[in-house]
């Protein structure tokens, strides 16, 4: 499995370059104000989402998964592999953004506190694995180009569906308040739901590609 | 001990069946699969290395489950597919460092030693390599993995005769351990004639026949004959024949029979290609 993360890094080297180059680029500008720092967590995101799928794609443009499958890391290796592979991403990139995001509260330059910053980067990061466990077994199943429809339409449904809340919340509708207490455990809560869905769909992933033929 | 058993094998895709596949692979020898295409050969290659699960049937490799002691297995698995699969963008130096971690016999200095034997650059992307520069990368990494059994699917298809010949002598190399063995799949038969001990020959999916190559060799034979010497011939001694303007040849089964049956009859030494060609005669017929 080491091997498959090592093969994933090594031909994505360029794209994770240039997406780490963009953090460092927004987290100058939020410096010169024109950016929110909050912009970094969007980036999180994009690098969770973004870069997992170009690794499928460019297995299924060498037909990689054939090979795979024939050593001895097999269908687990495999697909153990591809959701590592994802988990480190999301890490390496939520902890660049949170890098960067207590420097800049730090030095006085950003309008929120540390922890509203950290708490900022932790959720991109939640919502960007949660998008992932649910993405990854179609990813697996049907490959990059089919599953990227389904990307698509998983990620406007959360984010589309997360702002009509916000919306119907703001207005005042409806909606009955949420407990205190509640509100403080909600991050630990999502932070495991997203960890536990992430397990889930390894497993689901597993038994999908237990029974794909190469 | 035998490398490789299958035994009753089955995979029914609807408009094709790998139909009762049995074949038995011999430690120290080299197996030659041959067959048309879509005969079968890369599927049973495919059920071996568990890319496709078979309907029925057992394969063992040097005695052990192939499914239940998967990791096993493959780990005494050297693969060459018909096409090179390593991202082009890679090295082979990188293709080295990402298979070490994942084959746990992995030998480094057998892998560079390959390397430099085949003369392929250790920098420089795949996707500069030609065809054979490709194979032999294939083939480097099959042989670092230190397998016991090499399972090839149409390895030397494309490549040059200089470049398919330094191959086979790699696996005649190969074999000398008598515990090693390969299991090749090639649509050159002249290839298998000079390496191969055993030839396996799958037919629409069934196992046409399998036996040692200079046994088959030796039994089989080819009648080139005229019409009316052929009419008079009982047709249970051929397989398939093939009806020319000038003549006729046809495939005999047993020589040493035919020629006592008919001893004016010349009955010509045959090629694996020959005995494939005859035999498709026998189904159109």
């Amino acid at each position: 499995m080491i091997g498959l993360v090592y093969k994933d890094c090594v031909t994505l080297k360029k794209q994770l370059t240039t997406l780490l180059m963009f953090l460092v680029v927004y987290g100058a500008l939020t410096v010169t104000g024109v950016f929110d720092v909050s912009i970094l967590g969007v980036l999180v995101a994009v690098m969770g989402m973004t870069i997992p799928m170009s690794s499928v794609a460019l297995d299924d443009a060498a037909r990689w998964d054939r090979y795979a499958v024939a050593t001895p890391a097999g269908r687990r290796g495999v697909v153990a592999g591809k959701y590592v592979f994802t988990a480190l991403v999301i890490a390496v990139s939520s902890i660049f953004a949170v890098v960067v995001m207590v420097g800049l509260s730090l030095a006085g330059l950003s309008e929120q506190t540390l922890m509203e910053n950290i708490v900022v980067a932790l959720s991109c990061a939640a919502v960007t694995l949660l998008l992932n466990a649910i993405i990854l077994p179609f990813l697996l199943k049907y490959g990059a180009e089919k599953a990227r429809v389904i990307s698509m339409t998983v990620f406007v449904v959360i984010f589309g569906g997360a702002l009509l809340l916000e919306n119907y919340w703001d207005s005042g509708m409806g909606l009955p308040e949420i407990p205190a207490g509640l509100v403080q455990a909600l991050p630990v809560l999502f932070c495991s739901l997203t960890v536990g869905a992430f397990v889930v769909s390894y497993f689901i992933s597993l038994g999908i590609y237990n029974r794909k033929e190469f | 001990m035998n490398a490789l058993e299958i035994s009753h094998l089955t995979k029914d895709y609807g408009t094709f069946k790998l139909d009762d596949v049995s074949l038995t692979v011999p430690g120290g020898t080299i197996m030659g699969l041959i067959g048309e295409n879509g005969a079968g050969k890369s599927t049973t290659i495919k059920c071996i290395l568990d890319l496709v699960r078979p309907d029925a049937g057992t394969i063992r490799v040097f005695g052990l489950d192939h499914r239940k002691d998967e990791k096993a297995v493959k780990s005494q698995i050297g693969v060459v597919l018909d096409e090179s699969l390593f991202h082009e963008a890679l090295t082979p130096a990188q293709v080295g460092k990402s298979l070490r971690h994942i084959y746990p016999n992995w030998d480094r200095r057998c892998y560079e030693a390959y390397l430099k034997k085949f003369d392929l650059p250790e920098t420089a992307p795949i996707k500069s390599f030609s065809r054979g520069m490709k194979m032999k990368l294939s083939l480097a990494t099959a042989f670092a993995a230190k397998p016991r059994l090499l399972l090839l699917d149409e390895a030397t298809a494309g490549l040059d005769p200089v470049v398919r010949d330094e191959i086979l002598d790699e696996f005649l190399e190969f074999i000398q351990d008598e515990t090693h063995a390969v299991l090749i799949s090639s649509h050159i038969t002249s290839d298998l004639e000079k390496a191969a001990d055993y030839v396996t020959y799958l037919h629409h999916g069934k196992v046409a026949l399998t036996g040692a190559k200079d046994e088959l060799l030796d039994t089989y034979g080819k009648l080139i004959c005229s019409r009316s010497d052929l009419d008079r011939v009982d047709r249970s001694l051929l397989g398939g024949v093939r009806v020319g303007q000038f003549g006729c040849e046809a495939l005999v089964k047993d020589r040493r029979a035919f020629a006592r049956r008919y001893p004016e009859l010349t009955v010509d030494p045959i090629t694996l290609d020959e005995i494939m060609v005859l035999t498709e005669k026998e189904t159109v017929r």
